[in-house]
């Protein structure tokens, strides 16, 4: 269905941060690829409640305020600012421990797929077909870290994944950010010894966008979605006053006209453009 | 030496008379009740025998035969004990005869008058057959509040035997009660967010439109329902009051309360709880304590298929006939129907956040629950979502206040156009062309089912009647449409 590309690191749009590394890998992919810098938000996939709301809303701050998303596909925190990230219209990049054509976990199939229709891409290392083996998942996290130009850890725990991440982002000199937790939950020991150790700690997405713009500057101009029409990513039903500007009333309106001309339908918490 | 009074028993939630005979002979002490009673009735003997010891008066120590007529009709509970002791009192001549006077009351061993369940009801034979009526006097404000009933109140059976040695004619009768407002219900602004839910719920109010909210658990639906009670408009008096006896015929005490009744039957409910039924006198259900105001049905899809579908007459019609011995009684049962369910066994089907792990066999035979004819009685059906973390810390909501007083105007166009829009004659509706060329198009398309497009209409004259406009609109067509959201069996 979708076909994979090979970058190599001397090509015209290989990521400029992943040549940092000591051994920039040749990259496949699928999906659209920008040179936009990229923020990453990675977390341990056993999360609480309190991780998925904010990696869920960083996600989502982060695509609204033009920032690209990168996160590893797992389930817990990575799916949570996956989805958050194409709720806000945004551009989302997944990293994977497998071929790039091998869904894993499989329940984030649908997430997968969404992030291709929402004109993200898909990476990896590996060549298609390779199966997810535990072994690969650290070598991962060095792409995520070089692509990114900032990383967000939201819940880590005493070791995992988000905490070599964060490692090897501070090691090539990108700003970590930190969310903090309670200090006797597993959930959150690994990001509250990060921010003993010096890590920037974010008190919710409007801090970090605030931060970032500090650091990095101004986001890639992020183009408002137009009116009337529904991105593929659909919107939350309950949003349209907010992201059409008008009252409850008026939305409820303008959907039904839509509806009935065939532009729009309604799926659950979504809206989504016509099936026709 | 007979004498007799009237007193009142509830059929369908109305008031009949019931004649009680008193007969005092010549033969030795007995004491005889005849005329259907129920326990409680025939235990007024003992009550009745005891109050007028207390009161100071010689019970007759005769023959004493009371008989409650008609016999046919079923008689229960205690509001006969003091009609049953002034009627023998006038046939021993301890007292003058009753006439025609109503008399209601439960009597206490110490000759107290207790207010019993049917002071409404003599309210209403008092003012329907111009005679004066006799209730305990903790009730009497409500026999007066019915218009041209003349109410007095007695606490006691010795009281109540001065009135009548005094005569009736020569006092003034009592002042009608204040309107009670219910107990203080939650208000509106403790929900942040769910803009398009509050509109639908408004909306629902403004017309007493049925509205059906579905989404995850957790999501706020029926947070929102029970904050219906706080914007709908005061019922009328009479209403109240029709209420209040149709909550006394199920053995309930209302007293003048102008908020409308909220009722949410559980849905493990049996038939006869939810729709009124009973062997013997047949007591009405929750679809009718819900008249005039809101029947909530929390977790729809739970509710069996077949309790479901005995809603179809009462939401149709207002009434629901309940069968009795060969005949079948109706009693009113106009509510508002206010219902939510979760979209699937699991709760998160179509929830951005988390997937529906509900198996789909599962899953479609869930969603058909709720399906066709049922979803076809709903003219509002909003999907409501979950709240966003970050609208927990978010501004609170409107409050209830100013949304009410948007209904009440609301209410007032169409109450001056007869009633309100949940019962629109459509040709009362006066839409302007591009309004009906909107809904007949969605209606072609397959939008709207024909059924829903006529709820639709009718949800659109309430949005026009909330904007005060005279003609419905194009733009109050397209959110009644945007009001009544999809639910497919998938």
């Amino acid at each position: 269905m979708n076909d994979v590309r090979v970058m190599a690191p001397d090509g015209p749009d290989y990521p400029m941060g992943l040549l940092d590394l000591e051994d920039p890998p040749h990259l496949y992919v699928i999906g659209e690829t920008t040179t936009a810098p990229a923020v990453a938000v990675v977390g341990t996939r056993r999360c609480t409640r309190y991780g998925l709301n904010l990696a869920d809303a960083f996600g989502h701050g982060l695509s609204r305020a033009g920032w690209t998303t990168v996160s590893g596909l797992a389930r817990g925190i990575d799916a949570a600012a996956h989805r958050g990230t194409l709720r806000g219209e945004g551009s989302a990049v997944a990293v994977l421990g497998s071929g790039v054509d091998v869904v894993y976990p499989i329940e984030n199939a649908d997430l997968y797929r969404a992030i291709l229709r929402s004109g993200g891409a898909i990476l990896s290392e590996y060549p298609p077909g390779t199966r997810p083996d535990r072994w690969r998942f650290p070598a991962r996290n060095r792409i995520i870290a070089g692509i990114s130009s900032a990383v967000v850890v939201v819940e880590a725990g005493e070791k995992g994944g988000a905490l070599i991440t964060a490692r090897l982002a501070a090691e090539l000199g990108r700003p970590v950010f930190v969310v903090p937790g309670d200090i006797d939950r597993p959930a959150s020991i690994g990001c509250n010894r990060l921010i003993r150790d010096g890590a920037h700690p974010v008190l919710g997405a409007d801090d970090l966008l605030a931060e970032l713009e500090l650091i990095l500057g101004k986001p890639p101009n992020h183009v408002p979605p137009s009116e009337g029409v529904i991105p593929a990513t659909g919107l939350a039903f309950d949003d349209l006053p907010s992201i059409w500007e008008c009252t409850p009333a008026e939305a409820l309106a303008r959907l039904a006209r839509m509806e009935i001309a065939g532009e729009a339908r309604r799926v659950g918490d979504l809206v989504l453009p016509g099936s026709g | 030496m007979y004498a007799a009074a009237t007193s009142v028993a509830l059929v369908g939630g109305e008031a009949r008379p019931v004649r009680v005979e008193a007969h005092v002979g010549r033969q030795s002490e007995a004491f005889k009740l005849s005329g259907l009673p129920d326990t409680a009735v025939r235990e007024a003997k003992d009550r009745v025998r005891a109050a007028v010891a207390s009161a100071g008066i010689r019970f007759p120590n005769r023959t004493v035969t009371v008989n409650l007529a008609p016999a046919d009709l079923p008689k229960g509970g205690t509001d006969y004990d003091l009609p049953i002791a002034l009627g023998i009192l006038a046939a021993s001549k301890e007292i003058p005869p009753l006439r025609e006077a109503v008399v209601v009351g439960e009597l206490a061993l110490d000759g107290a008058v207790r207010p019993g369940s049917n002071a409404f009801g003599a309210g209403v034979l008092s003012a329907r057959q111009n005679v004066p009526c006799l209730v305990a006097s903790s009730v009497v404000g409500e026999s007066a509040s019915i218009p041209g009933a003349r109410a007095y109140g007695v606490d006691s059976l010795a009281a109540a035997v001065d009135l009548l040695r005094e005569g009736l004619g020569n006092v003034e009768p009592a002042e009608p009660g204040p309107p009670i407002v219910g107990e203080k219900v939650p208000d509106l602004a403790d929900i942040r967010g769910q803009p398009m839910a509050r509109r639908a719920l408004e909306v629902a109010a403004a017309g007493g439109h049925h509205l059906l909210m579905h989404g995850p658990p957790g999501s706020g639906k029926t947070m929102l329902a029970r904050r219906i009670i706080g914007i709908l408009p005061p019922l009328e008096i009479e209403h109240a009051v029709e209420t209040a006896m149709l909550w006394a015929a199920a053995g309930r005490r209302r007293g003048l309360v102008v908020t409308p009744p909220f009722r949410s039957p559980h849905h493990t409910a049996s038939k006869a709880a939810l729709v009124g039924g009973g062997s013997g006198n047949p007591v009405p259900g929750e679809v009718s304590l819900a008249h005039r105001g809101v029947l909530f049905l929390d977790e729809l899809a739970e509710f069996p298929r077949s309790h479901l579908d005995t809603l179809r007459q009462p939401l149709e019609e207002g009434v629901v006939s309940v069968a009795r011995r060969g005949s079948s009684l109706d009693f009113p049962a106009s509510f508002q129907l206010l219902a939510a369910t979760n979209p699937c066994p699991c709760g998160f089907y179509g929830d951005g956040r988390r997937p529906c792990d509900c198996r789909p066999a599962i899953l479609g035979r869930y969603r058909s629950r709720i399906s066709g004819p049922l979803i076809d009685r709903f003219d509002l059906i909003v999907r409501v979502g979950r709240v966003e973390a970050a609208e927990y810390s978010g501004p609170a909501g409107e409050a209830s206040a100013p949304i009410a007083c948007r209904v009440e105007h609301a209410r007032e166009a169409q109450l001056r156009r007869g009633q309100i829009n949940r019962y629109l004659d459509l040709g009362d509706g006066r839409e302007s062309q591009p309004a009906g060329r909107l809904v007949a198009m969605a209606v072609g398309n397959g939008v709207l089912t024909a059924r829903g497009g006529d709820r639709v209409r009718r949800v659109a004259r309430t949005i026009a009647d909330l904007e005060e406009a005279d003609q419905v609109e194009e733009h109050h067509m397209a959110e009644a449409i945007g009001l009544r959201g999809e639910w497919r069996d998938e």
